[in-house]
């Protein structure tokens, strides 16, 4: 096991990490801006260094001073977190350079899963199913033909896109021809280049992600799904659960082989997620996120397994210790992302001073946050101060205690999405367990 | 009588070239605009973690006695925008009397020529457009006081965004782009729908131009704490610096090693050390005060 690792983060995941190491009897660096030299993950550290000013591109993202704070320390690992340099396989490949173990993937494989389109290529490869779609389109008529196996509606893109230009919605067979020529001339005129392809335009899926566990002697796992489909406009995630409710056994079977089959073909180590879209029963992979994700505690509380602490030990060369036939999922968590920021103003980021906090407990509720009385949310970071998860033994009983729970809530001194949660907790869409990625682009029900 | 006056104009608050554009109109209210220079670009001087300023200098022919016009100008100032009472404060508009005929004038509140006039890049690059005599001036600039200030073009700037960006990735791009720039309109493309929006100038925020600013005739020297700008080891100079030591030029007073590279701290000009907290051997955060040296 390390003796030592710098944390190479901030707020409510740099905490989560710190509690890991403590646990595991290791000690702890963490790094900071100087926005943050008050944040209570610099307070929980064994040690701190500032490693530059508030903006992140000077602190959070600056790899000599983060490598010499690691070096000085005699850190024997970095863990980066979620955001900042989790994927960044440059830095992974500098963090071995310098005899530091990344607590992550390997480089090679970071940087294979970080492009999209060779994921895509790569997974499909796999015998994973990836959006259907075409290689580059010779004419309308074959445009019509590929769309017609595929099944409408499709976009239409240039393959030298970028912007949204020479990219259009076809609905059916009617419109390809108007639609062709005006993305393929749209696409000659912006890039010079008016070739085009298809791919299948999946309406209203479902955002459904599978996380895997592997280590350095071939043992993989998966554990379970989590259903992100309650996204901003912005795609930011704002709720998930487990297991995703209403999901076709042979969907989710799906999912979960197709998570396992992608992540041993790429030989996948460490804490990774593999994201799907799904409509019905069939699924679509979309990307990986080679990193420990934010909504990680869901998977933790079903599972009742400790993902950081999986990480270090990955990391530090153990074995998982335990096979896909000794997991079990119980019951049924959910989290709520709490932000800092004005869903009445188009969720524009609040920074300010926090002047009082109260956060729920009791049975079933976890809350991982880094806000006390008195902080400050600077300026500079992602908006969440809070993530709310609650358990119970059915999905009723975890909704009424998250409810609960964010009625117990109270952060005074910047607007957050307690009450926006709230609200969407009592949608018969979400009460039900039937709703897909456009719940929060429809007209809001009242309670 | 006639007297010709050089005005520097700078601005790093809200739309920085209109602010400049519409100094230029008050100064001609003030006699007749005989020159102007293009504007300038130039980095912030001192703390650089502030917003860019747009610079330019104008030639004006004018009546008005030195005292008059320096608070014309500042009547400009303030109508222009700047805000009362905040002395050194952030700048919507900065007007400063460079140079008036051939006058030397060394007043309280009235300087001329301009103290800080054969320092600043971007003040001398736009005067010896306008007028030649300075040109010897602006190429006697350090290298890196000259190359800290550029032309900027009138011309379309685009905003890189990538395919694959999400909607919050493109937003925060505008807003990068927004706060960088200096757009007075933005033409945002979409396959079904094209948005254009101007522009108004933004309410000031807090910045300022530090070293510039200070105030250059009070009676207490000036402090100046040399942080450690990298996280590294920090080594003391041989022989070691010691407080009360002065020294007339700039002194390299040790190195911070971080990466196998060594990095030196300097006193950052001439002056005397008035307290050490670097120890010698230790490791350094970002941030962290070295030396005072008093000026």
């Amino acid at each position: 096991m390390f003796r030592k690792v710098l944390i190479a983060n901030r707020g409510e995941i740099a905490l989560r990490i710190n509690r890991a190491c403590q646990e595991l009897g290791v000690a702890t660096v963490a790094i900071f801006s100087e926005a943050d030299r008050d944040s209570l993950h610099v307070r929980q550290a064994d040690e701190a260094f500032c490693v530059g000013p508030g903006p992140a591109g000077r602190s959070y993202l600056n790899i000599p001073n983060i490598i010499s704070t690691a070096l000085i320390t005699r850190c024997d690992a970095i863990h980066p977190g979620y955001g900042f340099l989790a994927e960044n396989a440059r830095f992974a490949e500098i963090c071995s350079d310098h005899g530091l173990t990344f607590i992550g993937p390997k480089p090679s494989v970071i940087a294979l899963m970080g492009d999209k389109a060779t994921a895509k290529r790569v997974v499909s490869e796999a015998g994973v199913a990836t959006t259907p779609g075409s290689d580059v389109l010779a004419s309308p008529e074959e445009a019509q033909s590929v769309a017609r196996s595929i099944g409408y509606p499709v976009l239409l893109k240039a393959t030298a896109g970028g912007g949204g230009r020479g990219m259009r919605v076809v609905r059916d067979a009617a419109e390809m021809q108007r639609a062709y020529a005006g993305a393929t001339a749209e696409a000659e005129a912006s890039f010079k280049d008016g070739r085009l392809y298809i791919e299948k335009l999946i309406v209203a899926p479902r955002h459904i992600e599978v996380q895997v566990l592997g280590d350095d002697f071939g043992n993989l796992v998966h554990l379970g799904e989590r259903d992100c489909s309650v996204q901003k406009p912005s795609h930011q995630k704002v709720i998930e659960e487990t297991p995703a409710p209403n999901l076709p056994a042979r969907a989710r079977t799906a999912l979960h082989d197709m998570a396992l089959r992608a992540s041993r073909y790429v030989g996948y180590t460490n804490a990774g997620t593999l994201e799907f879209l799904v409509a019905g029963d069939e699924v679509y992979f979309m990307e990986m996120n080679t990193r420990i994700q934010v909504e990680h505690p869901v998977t933790e509380m079903v599972y009742n397994i400790d993902l950081v602490k999986e990480q270090i030990r990955i990391a530090a060369g153990e074995s998982l210790g335990y096979a896909q036939r000794d997991l079990a999922a119980r019951g049924h968590a959910i989290e709520c992302r709490i932000n800092a920021e004005d869903p009445q103003n188009h969720f524009a980021p609040a920074a300010g001073m926090v002047s009082k906090v109260v956060f729920p407990g009791g049975p079933g509720i976890r809350v991982d946050t880094h806000l006390y009385a008195g902080a400050t949310i600077p300026p500079y970071y992602d908006s969440m101060v809070a993530k709310v998860v609650a358990f119970g033994d059915t999905r009723e009983v975890a909704i009424a205690r998250m409810e609960r729970a964010l009625r117990e809530t109270l952060i005074e001194g910047v607007s957050t999405t307690v009450g926006l949660c709230l609200d969407i907790l009592s949608t018969p869409e979400f009460r039900d367990g039937r709703y897909d990625i456009e719940l929060l682009l429809k007209e809001p029900t009242p309670r | 009588m006639v007297h010709r006056a050089y005005i520097g104009i700078g601005s790093n608050l809200g739309r920085r070239v209109a602010n400049v554009e519409r100094a230029f109109a008050a100064i001609g209210e003030l006699g007749t605009l005989l020159a102007k220079s293009s504007i300038y670009r130039s980095d912030p001087w001192g703390k650089v973690d502030q917003p860019w300023f747009a610079n330019a200098v104008a030639l004006l022919q004018t009546a008005l006695s030195p005292r008059d016009l320096l608070e014309a100008l500042q009547a400009a100032e303030q109508r222009l925008g700047r805000t009362p009472g905040e002395r050194w404060g952030p700048r919507v508009i900065d007007l400063d009397l460079l140079l008036y005929d051939e006058l030397d004038i060394d007043e309280t509140s009235l300087r001329v020529p301009h103290p800080h006039l054969r320092e600043r890049g971007f003040v001398l690059v736009p005067l010896a457009q306008i007028d030649a005599r300075f040109a010897a001036l602006r190429d006697a600039l350090p290298e890196s006081e000259a190359r800290s200030v550029s032309p900027l073009g009138e011309s379309d700037s685009a905003m890189p965004i990538r395919e694959n960006d999400s909607i919050a990735e493109r937003v925060r791009a505008l807003a990068r782009f927004l706060a960088d720039g200096d757009a007075v309109r933005v033409r945002i493309t979409r396959p079904d729908d094209d948005i254009e929006v101007a522009l108004r100038a933004a309410e000031p925020i807090a910045s300022r131009r530090e070293a510039d600013r200070a105030p250059t005739k009070t009676a207490a020297p000036r402090v100046d704490t040399i942080k450690a700008d990298l996280v590294g080891i920090f080594h003391a100079s041989r022989p070691a610096p010691a407080e009360g030591d002065t020294f007339e030029g700039d002194r390299e007073l040790g190195y911070i090693e971080a990466l196998g590279i060594r990095t030196p701290v300097h006193s950052m000009g001439g002056g005397r050390l008035v307290s050490i907290s670097a120890i010698d051997g230790t490791a350094v955060e970002y941030g962290q005060p070295l030396f005072a040296v008093a000026r």
